[in-house]
């Protein structure tokens, strides 16, 4: 567990020096919001609010997740490490770790620009409850950040995590709301594991009542998406380490 | 007592044997070099050994236990390949990480006089020189002050300063009991520092012993002198300036010389630096 927090310390900080990463990824969520969302602010500005809160949270699943453990599985450095009398798991821990804290960063920026440039606003309980969905609703894109870490190579990993995760994210009405999808989109839609988040978020925000078919299908994706995880970690600890 | 084991290993990329059937040990308090040209499976054997690699058959066994297991990894220190550094981690936070893995780690400060990383504990991994970044990946290995320490080609790339304060460590390290285990291509570091060689070739083990049984193998002495250029004596090979040969019995060969009349200027007779016995065994084997 000490191990853990040192290791999630270490990779924390090894990110957050790295200008590179932690500007676009906490930063592009709020700046898309400022894009896409402050027109309709008036009318549906929580809304808007919750699920680009989505937006951004799985961004740093795909991008910590994804581009992160493709990179680091072939690097030397991965290899020393599991020299060290410490198990996968812990790293592995270390890193979803790291990646939440990223993950609230995000988060916390993209609320703060919406309450500073709109009119959005939530009761203090359902602050509570948006956070509960957050963190429960981002554990598919974890798993799924996951799998594109051990299939994707080092070098495809960005373009590909990036392909996911803007096509998802505006397919599944995380930008915009769906029904102003155009007609193909929105039909699709209903297929997306982002369009289940949304639908989750939006339930929360409005005070609607617990979203069951959003987390049934979030629920399954999750399942799906750590079968395709754990195959593609199979895979690879075959190929590097048999 | 054995610290390190591979029993009858072999292992295989595809139909090629990277290693075949090969056993090795290492006890406590020894030093060991493995030494090879380049695929001749020495990275294969210590990544069996690590718990990196399964072996087709055969096993490996550190302090008696299968490395796979972090726990029998309690008193392992290894270096990590060159550049394999998180760039914009600084020394010292690399240092402590790698320190908290260990029961019983050497003091940091006791760490960075002896690898000499004093003036570079702030900086990040990443602004560091070929050089600094190697003397950083040994000190990883004696960190947790381990009974086993492993060494992938310690010196490589090393000035001779950082390499004197690495044989140091190494010499020290045994000194107070700890079994090493290092790869090096360096003839001359094996002999200076290893106590048994073991020698592998495309997958085996041709040639293993202490170091000065290996040498004596070869059974040879060189005796060599300056020569003009052009100047040719029978029996002898060109060296730079000189003419060499190697022989068991070096006092019938130089009466010979001198019985020819060959002119003997920078005469010298010594036994054959590893180096040497091993390029003669490949000659004749």
């Amino acid at each position: 567990m000490r191990l853990a927090v040192l290791h999630a310390r270490a990779m924390t900080l090894e990110l957050a020096r790295y200008p590179a990463y932690f500007v676009p990824t906490l930063v592009l969520p709020s700046v898309f919001f400022l894009f896409f969302a402050t027109p309709g602010a008036h009318r549906d500005a929580t809304v808007r609010m919750a699920s680009f809160a989505g937006f951004a949270v799985i961004g740093v699943a795909f991008f910590q997740f994804g581009v992160g453990i493709a990179i680091d599985r072939g690097s030397p450095w991965e290899t020393y490490l599991r020299t060290l009398p410490v198990g996968p798991m812990v790293r592995l821990g270390a890193r979803l770790a790291s990646a939440s804290l990223f993950a609230c960063a995000a988060a916390a920026l993209l609320i703060a620009t919406a309450l500073a440039v709109t009119d959005a606003s939530l009761p203090p309980p359902r602050w509570l409850e948006l956070s509960a969905v957050l963190l429960v609703g981002t554990v598919p894109f974890a798993f799924l950040g996951i799998a594109i870490g051990y299939w994707a190579p080092a070098k495809g990993a960005l373009p590909i995590a990036n392909l996911l995760y803007l096509v998802l994210s505006y397919a599944g009405g995380l930008w915009i709301r769906p029904s102003g999808l155009p007609r193909f989109v929105g039909s699709v839609s209903h297929f997306l594991p982002t369009r289940a988040l949304a639908d989750a978020l939006v339930a929360t925000t409005i005070g609607a009542p617990l979203a069951w078919h959003a987390w049934v299908s979030l629920a399954g994706f999750a399942l799906v998406f750590a079968w395709i995880a754990a195959l593609g970690y199979r895979r690879d600890e075959g190929r590097r380490f048999s | 007592m054995s610290v390190a084991e591979l029993e009858r290993v072999t292992k295989r990329y595809g139909a090629w044997p990277a290693l075949d059937r090969v056993s090795l040990t290492v006890s406590k308090g020894e030093v060991v070099a493995l030494l090879g040209p380049n695929g001749a499976g020495k990275s294969t054997a210590i990544g069996v050994l690590l718990g990196l690699r399964r072996p087709d058959s055969g096993c490996a066994r550190i302090f008696g236990a299968d490395p796979r297991r972090p726990d029998s990894r309690r008193s392992l220190g290894v270096t990590p390949q060159e550049t394999a550094f998180p760039a914009t981690l600084r020394v010292r936070e690399l240092i402590e990480l790698v320190r908290a893995h260990y029961e019983r780690p050497l003091a940091a400060a006791t760490v960075y006089e002896r690898f000499e990383l004093g003036r570079l504990v702030k900086r990040q991994l990443g602004g560091l020189s070929g050089g600094e970044r190697r003397r950083v990946g040994v000190a990883l290995a004696f960190i947790g002050d381990p009974g086993l320490v492993v060494l992938d080609e310690p010196t490589t790339g090393l000035d001779r300063e950082a390499r004197s304060a690495v044989w140091g460590a190494i010499r020290s390290h045994a000194a107070g009991g700890g079994a090493i285990l290092l790869t090096t291509h360096y003839l001359e570091e094996a002999d200076a520092l290893a106590g048994r060689v073991i020698l592998i070739e495309a997958g085996s083990i041709v040639t293993e012993g202490p170091t000065a049984q290996v040498k004596a193998q070869a059974g040879m002495t060189m005796v060599r002198f300056r020569a003009a250029p052009g100047t040719r004596v029978e029996g002898t090979i060109r060296d730079g300036h000189y003419l060499r040969l190697f022989t068991g019995d070096a006092g019938d060969a130089v009466a010979r010389l001198v019985h020819a009349g060959v002119p003997l200027p920078g005469l010298e007779v010594r036994p054959l630096t590893l180096e040497e016995a091993l390029a003669t065994r490949e000659h004749s084997g």
